[in-house]
């Protein structure tokens, strides 16, 4: 989503250190990544990094706890929802839900539980709140997946084709195009999107349906279809404002690659252009893009709350900003957990892997 | 910085500040005949310049009453007229006074929550690239945390924590978008710091206060000014975003506050573009501007990132 | 909905159509296009099969909490529970009056203490076994000694002695205080031989186990959380099968996306929540094959005003404007309120002025000001009330009163709510002429400084029962809270001796003529001290699709609303329209995990597949040279 994607243009990667004036991510951690040749600096990089995402995880996790006790709001009020509750009702329901307990207690209660994937019980709905979780993941995953693997190979594309022909008429078209999308509101992107493509204006007919995952009505093969009938927009919204940044990246990274003697070689050994490009650019370029793509895999998780707010979708921010109205706290809070720890895991995966991709870097 | 008025004014003299003054004023015309190339950023900047005057004259374009709900000149929801030229809303103002008002809430914010995203950035990244040792690893470890935080759901939070007013916003979006640049800045520090003349600075006795105040601060400007720009266009979006969601002050006419009444009075099940297309697209539009002029400010900045001109 | 409108049938030629659709839209994203510049046929709004089955689909806005009869609070989960559930009694369409439901006669005892129902025989659960008195008996009872079990409706046996099932067919209850309200316990009886094996109530959700047992006109069938509840006719139920044979509602997370279902034909119905918009329900009006229902709203929208905030002890609390405590002030700020102008304006005809405290839909309660006692807009005798109360304006047109506090005051407005946000404009301004400040504060979650008594004016509104006990007793002394800034049944913490004695005496007298008489006196005293003052009745407005549905009851007959209704009567009577027959083939089955990998991976493989293909055939041209 746009609102969100914005900062990563001039944020790199995040977890890799930026040292281009705001330059989409350079290519790799080279502070960082390991220059020693052994397995063992490996491991003791990857151990590093993977302590280093346990730290941020407590940290999201104490931060979950603390800033939503901020919210006005006394949940059980919340909870019987201005019924006649006799005092003793309310103290029995505080205990229940462990509000009665100091606030460290409580602190200490909730990170123990958590630690078992234990979450609490939702305020609104008196269910699991890992249930509630887990009923939305699904949803979401499949609408942000399906556009993730969309516009990443969209941006990588017509990435390679910009940078190849850098500077033409071409070139700054696409740019310019993408940067334009990306510089929409993803929810206004949707909702006249769903005018026009879904209502229907004028001889536009209704061609998509209007919000939801499925009509509930089929089965079988079927419901696959009925589902991805359903995706369409959705998607097509996601992937309008987000491709914009694999496509600068790869872009970028490809030009820096374009200086390389080995290019120039190759060339003058008098392989095609395209030929060039397809065997030994894009390959090389494509390294600093993959970082960047775990990163867009854990935000756009996130980023998705607006799309499924403007398309019924029944994920997980639809869920997120229905919780925070009650405010159901159990459920915001594992919300705001999972939606930073997808980021948290992401980047570390980026950080890990990175190393055993680049033979330069080499192991 | 502490250079008088009386000085600024009088001819470079042997001063070593005046000498400075000219250094820096000479740069910027550099900077500028570069910017000049790239035409991008010149539109971009251009757009802004309209913008901003349409802004500043709203009073005087479309009247102050034009907010008023007992006096609204038009039906309800009317389409497109002579009169109207993008219609009116569901209490039968014209939009187009609306939305010429909302320019001046959708820059402010945006101006506003920039700057104290790039301030508390710019501060952080100094700090921090100056001040080696335990307090540049924990701010640094604060940072870090930070950028892997969602902006959006953290915003969305800190507005629903707060009551809602402009200001909310503002804080919200100022305090989830400064991580990015306190990097940047850090690095520039550090590039700056390792020059020899920050060494003979210290060797004749600048303080920390001086260091950062006078030899690094004036060298990250540039930089500060490029992430400025970028931010700004993040934070019209957020805003749009946070007021769609119903997290702003209701009360005020923002672009993304328009876009929420057009939704809540039934725009788009009535197929009613008109009232739901200006809005987005003034967003979009300025979003983009900024865009481009950081973009060409940044190529001019590192000529290497290959921006197409 | 009618699935012959549906988008998603078994003919093989929609089935190619999604999927041209979807593929064409692929192929525009791939080419860098936002939309598809050549459209193509629109999605088939008509398919018609063998077996002839018919859905009535319903558009809501509004998730379902719990689908438990003991913890279910929002009006779509209460709403189902009527069509799952018999009650004890039900309302007659026409003119709400209470009429058999599972029983069908209930007397009282002499000293008006003891209750007795009978039971019918010919009530059968959808597992075989007959409805009885015992079912009701536990079922209250489970109520009276559960905590968990009495989260919704404890309320209804707060006065219960004792209940017992003195045979199948005769259910007694027994009673601490008279009370006036037993035709109206509106409390879903369960089959005690499925319940009883629940351990803890206050965590069962009843969406496990499909279909769920009941005796209702449907069953349910089928439950995904978000996006749909499924319900099946009750061809058993002793009143009549409903004639259509699945009941959908299909959950929207915004109403303009729902309305936009409804246009399309994705539903056959939509609710307000609580109403449409003017705009909506103007542009449904035009619109082929939809019927737009106005009917007379069963809610009040009132301006509450803060009459200083004190427990049940009279400590007080809060920080209301003591500006407010003077009656004087109170009739002078409704007396600049120009109700008409929010009629014409905000409601755009779709509401009518208000008067007394319920709404004129319940002729029996609707009570009238007179002429001397109408608080009518007159902005130059609120000025004058506003001198008279000592708060003149000053040099810069603000009123200040004798102790130099201006006339400032805070409203508390609902932010999902566009009618408070609209009405908030309006009376700023129109204050504003009178020197009097207004902030409205709008939040998602008022009732924190509800409870806490911090704020001066408020817009209030309760949806009123045909039995309009609870209403009423929202403003009693009793239902102050004990303790400062707790949660109580107190609307807006008014305590008047007057009124509770009238209060009193209403819910003690059993003949329904006298009754209603106390009832108006009691409205007459709450609109004198100001503090509730019911600016308009909005109307319920909702829609329908008049090639779906043939014809629907609404309630009261005469005009009434559909959605909502004290009563299973809009959907057990709805008549599918002529040829809206349909397949739609039954429960859903299969793994939806897997589903929707299966999905992933499909839309997926054909955007990527083609994306290659493009990029590869390319290629291998320009090798091939």
């Amino acid at each position: 989503m746009s609102s969100e994607s914005t900062p990563a243009l001039v944020k790199g990667a995040a977890g890799v250190e930026s040292t281009a004036s705001g330059g989409p991510a350079p290519a790799g951690p080279p502070t960082r990544s390991p220059r020693s040749r052994s397995t063992a600096a490996y491991l003791r990089y990857a151990a590093g990094k993977l302590a280093g995402a346990a730290v941020s995880l407590f940290a999201v996790l104490v931060t979950s706890f603390f800033l939503f006790r901020l919210i006005p709001g006394d949940p059980v009020k919340q909870m019987t929802g201005g019924r006649q509750v006799s005092t003793e009702q309310i103290a029995a329901m505080r205990r229940e839900f462990g509000l009665d307990l100091p606030l460290w207690q409580q602190f200490t209660q909730y990170c123990g539980k958590a630690l078992t994937g234990d979450f609490g019980t939702s305020y609104q709905f008196r269910a699991p709140v890992i249930d509630k979780i887990g009923e939305a993941l699904p949803a979401t995953l499949l609408l942000t997946g399906t556009a993730f693997v969309i516009y990443t190979l969209l941006g990588i594309w017509l990435g390679a084709r910009s940078a190849w022909r850098n500077g033409s008429a071409g070139d700054r078209t696409n740019t310019a195009f993408a940067l334009t999308l990306y510089s929409v509101p993803s929810f206004w992107l949707g909702l006249l999107l769903i005018i026009t493509l879904s209502v229907g204006i004028g001889p536009i007919p209704g061609l998509f349906p209007t919000g939801g995952m499925e009509s509930g009505s089929t089965t079988g093969f079927d419901r696959v279809l009925d589902i991805a009938h359903h995706m369409v927009l959705p998607v097509i919204t996601l992937v309008a404002v987000e491709y914009a940044r694999t496509l600068l990246v790869m872009r970028s990274s490809l030009l820096d690659e374009m200086g390389s003697d080995y290019l120039t070689t190759a060339r003058a050994k008098g392989l095609r252009d395209d030929l060039v490009r397809r065997k030994h650019a894009v390959p090389n370029a494509m390294l600093p893009t993959v970082t960047l793509l775990f990163v867009n895999l854990g935000t756009t998780v996130a980023g998705a709350i607006l799309v499924e707010t403007v398309f019924s979708w029944p994920g997980l921010g639809g869920l997120f900003y229905q919780a925070l109205s009650v405010p159901d706290l159990p459920l915001v809070q594992a919300l705001f957990f999972v939606f930073a720890s997808a980021v948290i895991l992401m980047n570390t995966l980026a950080d890990v892997i990175y190393p055993l991709l680049d033979p330069r870097v080499g192991r | 910085m502490t250079v008088t008025t009386d000085k600024a004014a009088s001819p470079p003299t042997d001063s070593p500040r005046a000498l400075a003054r000219a250094r820096r004023r000479q740069a910027a015309l550099r900077f500028w005949r570069q910017y000049r190339t790239h035409r991008a950023g010149l539109v971009g900047l251009a757009v802004l310049a309209v913008i901003a005057l349409l802004a500043l004259t709203a009073p005087l374009l479309v009247g102050a009453d034009s907010q008023s709900v007992t006096n609204a000149p038009g039906g309800p929801m009317e389409a497109p007229s002579g009169e109207f030229p993008l219609g009116t809303d569901q209490f039968g103002r014209s939009l187009l006074a609306l939305m010429l008002w909302g320019t001046r809430v959708s820059l402010t914010v945006g101006l506003l929550a920039a700057f104290l995203s790039v301030a508390i950035g710019t501060l952080i990244g100094i700090t921090a690239g100056h001040f080696k040792g335990w307090y540049a690893t924990v701010i640094m470890r604060v940072t870090d945390w930070f950028l892997v935080m969602p902006t959006l759901v953290l915003a969305i939070a800190l507005a629903t924590v707060l009551s809602r007013s402009i200001w909310t916003t503002i804080l919200a979006i100022g305090v989830t978008t400064w991580p990015t640049t306190a990097r940047l800045v850090r690095a520039q520090t550090l590039s700056v710091e390792s020059r020899p003349y920050i060494e003979r600075s210290r060797a004749l006795g600048g303080g920390h206060g001086h260091i950062m105040s006078r030899h690094v601060l004036p060298n990250v400007m540039p930089l500060v000014l490029a992430q400025t720009t970028l931010v700004i266009s993040t934070a019209i979006l957020t805003e749009a975003t946070l007021a769609f969601l119903g997290l702003s002050d209701p009360t005020i006419v923002s672009w993304g506050g328009l876009l929420q009444d057009a939704r809540e009075a039934g725009a788009v099940s009535s197929g009613n573009w008109w009232y739901l297309a200006p809005p987005g697209l003034a967003i979009a539009v300025v979003a983009l501007a900024f865009t481009l002029c950081g973009r060409a400010i940044e190529s001019v900045l590192n000529p290497k990132l290959g921006v197409s001109r | 909905m009618v699935t012959r409108v549906s988008p998603h049938t078994l003919r093989p030629g929609s089935r190619l159509r999604t999927l041209l659709a979807s593929g064409a839209t692929a192929l525009a994203l791939t080419a860098g296009a936002v939309v598809p510049g050549n459209p193509l046929a629109p999605a088939p709004s008509e398919a018609r099969a063998d077996d002839g089955r018919t859905t009535l689909t319903v558009a809501v806005a509004q998730s379902v909490d719990s689908l438990s009869p003991f913890l279910a609070q929002r009006l779509l989960s209460t709403s189902i529970h009527r069509l799952m559930y018999d009650y004890l009694t039900n309302y007659d369409a026409k003119d709400n009056k209470a009429i058999p439901g599972l029983a069908t006669a209930w007397e009282p005892s002499a000293d008006k203490l003891t209750w007795t129902y009978t039971i019918r025989p010919d009530s059968q659960w959808s597992d075989g076994q007959q409805a009885t008195a015992e079912d009701a008996a536990w079922t209250f009872n489970k109520m009276m000694t559960d905590e968990g079990a009495a989260t919704s409706n404890g309320s209804f046996v707060s006065n219960f002695e004792k209940v017992t099932a003195t045979g199948k067919d005769k259910l007694v209850i027994q009673l601490k205080e008279p009370q006036a309200t037993m035709a109206a316990l509106d409390v879903p009886i369960v089959p005690r031989h499925v319940w009883e094996k629940v351990e803890d109530f206050s965590k069962f959700n009843n969406d496990k186990d499909f279909p769920v047992v009941g005796n209702g006109p449907f069953i349910l069938t089928d439950y995904k959380v978000d996006s749909f509840v499924k319900l099946k006719a009750n061809k058993d139920f002793w009143r009549g099968s409903p004639k259509f044979d699945e009941l959908v509602f299909r959950y929207y997370k915004d109403q303009d996306a729902a309305v936009a279902a409804l246009r399309k034909g994705e539903v056959s119905f939509v609710a307000g929540s609580p109403s449409l918009t003017p705009a909506q329900s103007a542009s449904l009006e035009n619109a082929p094959d939809i019927k737009v229902n106005d009917a007379p709203g069963r809610r009040f929208f009132a301006l509450a005003v803060n009459p200083g905030a004190r427990t049940k002890d009279g400590k007080k609390f809060g920080d209301g404007h003591p500006a407010l405590l003077d009656q004087k002030v109170r009739h002078a700020l409704f007396m600049a309120v120009d109700r008409k102008t929010i009629i014409d304006k905000v409601f755009q005809g779709h509401a009518v002025e208000g008067e007394g405290y319920i709404p004129p839909r319940f002729s029996d309660y609707f009570w009238k000001p007179s002429d001397g006692q109408k608080l009518a807009y007159d902005p130059a005798k609120a000025s004058a009330l506003l001198d008279e109360a000592g708060y003149r304006k000053n040099s810069a047109g603000k009123r200040v009163g004798k102790d130099g506090r201006p006339l400032d005051f805070r409203i508390l407005c609902h932010a999902t709510d566009p009618n408070d946000k609209a009405i908030g404009k309006y009376l700023q301004e129109w204050w504003g002429e009178q020197g009097i400040g207004l902030k409205v504060d709008c939040l998602d979650n008022v009732s924190d400084p509800w409870y806490a008594g911090e704020y001066d004016l408020a817009f209030d509104g309760w949806s009123v029962n045909p039995d309009p006990d609870f209403v009423l007793s929202i403003h009693t002394c009793a239902a102050l809270p004990s303790k400062a800034k707790e949660s109580a049944a107190t609307d807006n913490f008014i305590c008047d001796k007057q009124y509770d004695e009238l209060y009193k005496k209403q819910l003690a007298e059993y003949d329904p003529a006298k009754r209603a008489d106390l009832v108006r006196q009691l409205e007459s005293r709450l609109y004198d001290t100001g503090y509730m003052n019911v600016m308009a009745y909005p109307n319920a407005v909702e829609a329908y699709r008049t090639d779906h549905i043939e014809s629907i009851t609404t309630m009261p007959a005469a005009a009434g609303n559909i959605y909502g209704q004290d009563g299973y009567w809009s959907w057990w009577s709805a008549v599918p329209a002529a040829g809206a027959s349909s397949s739609s083939s039954s429960d859903s089955g299969g793994s939806s995990t897997g589903v929707l990998i299966g999905v992933g991976i499909a839309v997926v493989v054909l955007a990527g597949g083609g994306l290659l293909f493009a990029m590869r055939r390319r290629s291998t041209a320009e090798d091939r040279e």
